[in-house]
């Protein structure tokens, strides 16, 4: 009962937030952007030290 | 109480008080890096309260902590986790997936978990609070997801997210030999077994239908599941 109401709650109702505006990038490429050429590779977004979780691989945000 | 759970407990709340600092400074790097392909996103905005939330929780976790006499650590590097061969959009995809679609969620079962038992006064209020705000975070990454989705194909996650599972959760935790006394729930912590139970099946019930509505296959997400069961 409660991971139903935590899918509607959580996905469903991410969803209808999402949804609240069209995206800027729809109608774009329908290839994910690191396979579409761009000038960087890292976006300057990925491209940070190597500060214990980060990885070339990519890594995972711990929790509770 | 016993020592041992004073002690168990103050360093989870001093670890929640690193992990909710970490999340207030993703949640601002995110939120303004979003604009540049997605300029009408309501996520930016929420990712910016977001961040203002985790402040405050960060706090309240310190506060909790310090009162089983452990001390929270100083402020953690912000270090972006997406493999370093992803563009700008994929890799803050790939960070609000891991940060948010899971960790925010599987949080979020895990302080509802915690509120259906007997928890101290001043524990249950701190995590009536901090669940309150963790709903909303979930929910911004599903809201990120959902958009990038019907803007693009975003089955290339579908292999990333064991990586992104093996970063969420301390590989001891499917131990058998893991245990931990029933007295930890009252001091908000989850025992390891309930943990596990808890983690999974929000993974194999929330997540990963979640995940697959959306057109990233759960395939490797499970074979990661059934190996740690193994």
């Amino acid at each position: 009962m409660l991971f139903k109401k935590l899918f509607r709650l959580l996905v469903l109702g991410g969803a209808i937030i999402g949804a609240g505006t069209r995206c800027a990038g729809v109608g774009q490429s329908q290839k994910p952007d690191s396979q579409s050429g761009d000038s960087s590779p890292d976006g300057g977004m990925a491209t940070a030290q190597d500060g214990g979780t980060s990885s070339s691989g990519g890594g995972g945000v711990i929790g509770w | 109480m016993k020592e041992a759970v004073r002690q168990i407990a103050g360093e989870a709340w001093a670890f929640r008080a690193r992990v909710e600092r970490e999340a207030a400074n993703r949640f601002r790097r995110l939120s303004a890096a979003i604009p540049a392909f997605d300029p009408d996103s309501p996520v930016c905005g929420l990712l910016w309260r977001a961040a203002s939330d985790e402040d405050r929780h960060a706090e309240l976790c310190a506060e909790l902590a310090a009162s089983y006499g452990c001390a929270a650590a100083a402020d953690p590097a912000d270090v972006p986790i997406a493999p370093r061969t992803f563009g700008a959009r994929d890799a803050i995809l790939y960070e609000i997936v891991a940060a948010c679609c899971i960790t925010e969620t599987e949080s979020v079962a895990t302080l509802a978990t915690l509120l259906g038992e007997r928890a101290e006064p001043r524990v249950r209020a701190v995590l009536r609070e901090i669940a309150r705000d963790e709903v909303v975070h979930g929910r911004m990454g599903w809201a990120h997801l959902s958009r990038e989705a019907a803007a693009r194909d975003v089955s290339f996650l579908s292999a990333c997210i064991p990586t992104m599972l093996s970063g969420t959760v301390d590989e001891g935790l499917f131990s058998a030999e893991q245990t931990g006394p029933d007295e930890l729930l009252r001091h908000g912590v989850l025992p390891p077994a309930r943990k596990r139970e808890i983690f999974v099946r929000t993974l194999e019930e929330v997540v990963l239908p979640g995940l697959e509505r959306l057109g990233i296959s759960a395939a490797p997400a499970r074979a990661w599941i059934a190996t740690r069961r193994a």
